[in-house]
């Protein structure tokens, strides 16, 4: 099973990484913090990593059209550093603040973008294990559906201690925009395929080889991750 | 009119009852099963709450899950879904039967205890794992129990989750990957939600009264609610308890909390829903309201549907029934929406009286025997997510 994808434009960001070479490489910088321009006032206070990570990478990609295009934001973990404050707000303090609260869902990213571009366009946050490939899939069969382009991003911050889940150095980010059918983009297809392992993948890999896959030339395969048991979905270009 | 999507199976737990026909007999009476917020937790703040009853210790175990409390939620609506999916199975094959989930807050009651464990909220699970916190914590026992075996994804767009799910799910179907699709959506009770909206002061002190002059606020539920939704074919067509004809998603693009005064994501999605299914706001015989029974979230859901409507359509508000099952609240209002549709009635709004004149609103304040051959339900949420579908009663 093959979709067609036609791919627009890509960015990176990783808070220990300059760049994707950097990150396929295993070159570390200093941690840096993305400047999430295009927040401004009161919405760049309590975002948390995530949401200032998904802002970094849609705001570097230059989306054009008459229409605003349609978002598909993915995330393994959501809001996670945001539900670890809230948990201590009310362990310690028997309360929770109420704008650390609002801004807990994992569609927080979504909704901030929404505000600070002023696109109505329908928007969608797939979560889970399997978040980068589930991503790709809504996002391909959107653009298939909409007819018009459709903003992919990803990202993800480290889990806290205290959640005892998967351990990253930082926060990784990508966005990919995607067009219609009838767009004139890099064609690139999504495959699902069988895999006899568990089709686990790393979240900083993965992204920078689909970046790295989407912003250069040279024909490559990346495996996004499980999509349905035994089977796993690639990106091909 | 568009052909739509076969619904050939429905099942809903909340606090109403953990089986759908308890559900929809205490909907349908208008019977007020909310419990004093102390059934949960001993907040220290006046509010009520929609518990769902204890089940079984043999109905709440799902294999190869940690049992939690959204496990339990979770599973007491998918165990009444099996049958169908089991049949869906034999029709289309196993592997070409998706399954999406939704959810606002997962697993997350599972890490409170962990974190934040209380007398009243102790640890219940030596060996916490951070699976059992997320979102999809679930999805793959579920798929596995219920024998889904096609493509497995988790959605997470707050309250408007379950008709996000539902509209991955028609895509699935629609570009080929999928024959079948359970639309799976839960929600459990947790600290965090119930002591969140009391600090953002939209929680009511007393039960839930959508629509109504008097509201002070939104009323917190647990629930599940799934769906099994295919292929419109000749194998499909005799299953049919009722048809998607129609959906639609907008964001309000105004403030992350805050609905647009106007309404505009939700005229925009209702637009689309009447849109898509072919029909015109006429032909729309009543609207399943968002209706949380905030003072703005209800004035602009009114102004929505009366921009779209021009017309005093019935309008009823099912979480003064349910509470606020907040990621399964849409899919919760269509299944009574489709029980609406096979017993051509509309459950009352309760607390609705008196009706807050100033909305221009019909809300149906008294279970009314009507023909209904589309009903329109509405999902809206945090981040101006807005969603609607309509469902009706012959493709």
């Amino acid at each position: 099973m093959t979709i067609a994808v036609n791919l627009l434009g890509a960015s990176f960001y990783s808070t220990h990484h300059a760049s994707v070479e950097d990150a396929l490489a295993g070159r570390e910088r200093a941690a840096t913090q993305p400047a999430f321009a295009l927040l401004v006032g009161r919405a760049r206070r309590f975002t948390s990593l995530v949401t200032q990570l998904h802002i970094e990478v849609c705001g570097a990609l230059k989306v054009e059209g008459a229409e605003p295009p349609v978002t598909v934001f993915a995330t393994c973990h959501g809001e996670i550093q945001t539900a670890a404050n809230l948990l201590a707000d009310f362990r310690d303090n028997a309360m929770v603040s109420g704008a650390r609260f609002a801004l807990s869902v994992h569609n927080t990213p979504s909704g901030l973008y929404s505000v600070a571009t002023g696109s109505s366009a329908p928007s969608t946050t797939v979560t889970g294990d399997n978040a980068i490939a589930a991503g790709w899939l809504e996002a391909a069969l959107t653009a298939l559906e909409a007819e018009r382009n459709v903003l992919l991003s990803i990202a993800d911050e480290p889990v806290p201690a205290e959640f005892r889940g998967p351990v990253a150095i930082g926060g990784v980010a990508a966005a990919f925009l995607l067009g219609p059918p009838s767009s004139t983009g890099r064609a690139m297809q999504l495959a699902i395929t069988p895999c006899a392992e568990d089709g686990v993948v790393d979240s900083l890999l993965t992204l920078a080889r689909a970046a790295d896959a989407c912003l250069r030339s040279p024909p490559a395969t990346v495996a996004l991750g499980r999509i349905q048991p035994g089977q796993v979905l690639e990106l091909r270009g | 009119m568009s052909s739509g999507h076969a619904i050939t199976g429905a099942a809903v737990a909340n606090c109403l009852g953990a089986d759908t026909g308890a559900v929809f007999e205490h909907a349908f009476a208008g019977t007020e099963l909310f419990s004093p917020a102390g059934a949960f937790f001993a907040f220290p703040f006046p509010t009520v709450l929609g518990v769902m009853p204890a089940l079984g210790s043999s109905d709440a175990e799902l294999p190869g899950c940690t049992s939690t409390r959204l496990s339990t939620v979770a599973l007491a609506s998918a165990r009444q879904l099996r049958p169908a999916v089991h049949a869906a199975r034999e029709r289309w094959g196993a592997n070409r039967i998706g399954y999406v989930f939704a959810s606002s807050t997962g697993g997350l009651e599972e890490t409170e205890r962990t974190i934040a464990p209380s007398a009243q909220m102790p640890v219940t699970t030596p060996g916490y794992r951070y699976a059992d916190h997320a979102i999809d914590a679930t999805s793959s026992a579920i798929a596995s129990y219920l024998g889904a075996e096609g493509v497995v994804m988790a959605v997470s767009t707050a309250c408007s989750s379950s008709f996000k799910a539902l509209a991955s799910a028609i895509r699935l179907i629609d570009h080929g990957l999928a024959d079948a699709v359970v639309v799976g959506s839960a929600d459990s009770l947790c600290r965090t939600t119930v002591f969140g909206f009391h600090s953002l002061g939209l929680l009511a002190p007393t039960a839930t009264q959508p629509f109504s002059r008097d509201r002070a606020g939104i009323t917190l539920g647990e629930g599940s609610a799934f769906l099994l939704i295919e292929r419109a074919a000749e194998v499909s067509r005799p299953h049919a308890i009722a048809w998607l004809s129609g959906h639609g998603a907008a964001s309000d693009a105004f403030h992350h909390t805050s609905p647009h005064p106007e309404g505009l994501g939700g005229q925009l999605c209702m637009r689309e829903a009447i849109e898509r299914a072919g029909l015109v706001p006429d032909a729309i015989d009543c609207v399943s309201a968002h209706g949380t029974g905030t003072r703005l979230n209800d004035a602009a859901e009114a102004i929505a549907v009366n921009r779209v409507f021009a017309r005093a359509v019935p309008l009823t508000a099912t979480k003064s029934l349910t509470g606020h099952t907040l990621g399964s609240a849409g899919l919760t209002s269509l299944a009574l929406a489709i029980e609406s549709l096979r017993r051509q009635e509309i459950p009352a709004s309760l607390r609705a009286t008196p009706v807050d004149a100033e909305l221009g609103v019909a809300v149906v304040e008294h279970r009314i025997a009507t023909r209904l051959q589309h009903v329109l339900v509405n999902a809206f949420g945090f981040g101006g997510s807005n969603a609607s579908v309509i469902v009706s009663r012959r493709a």
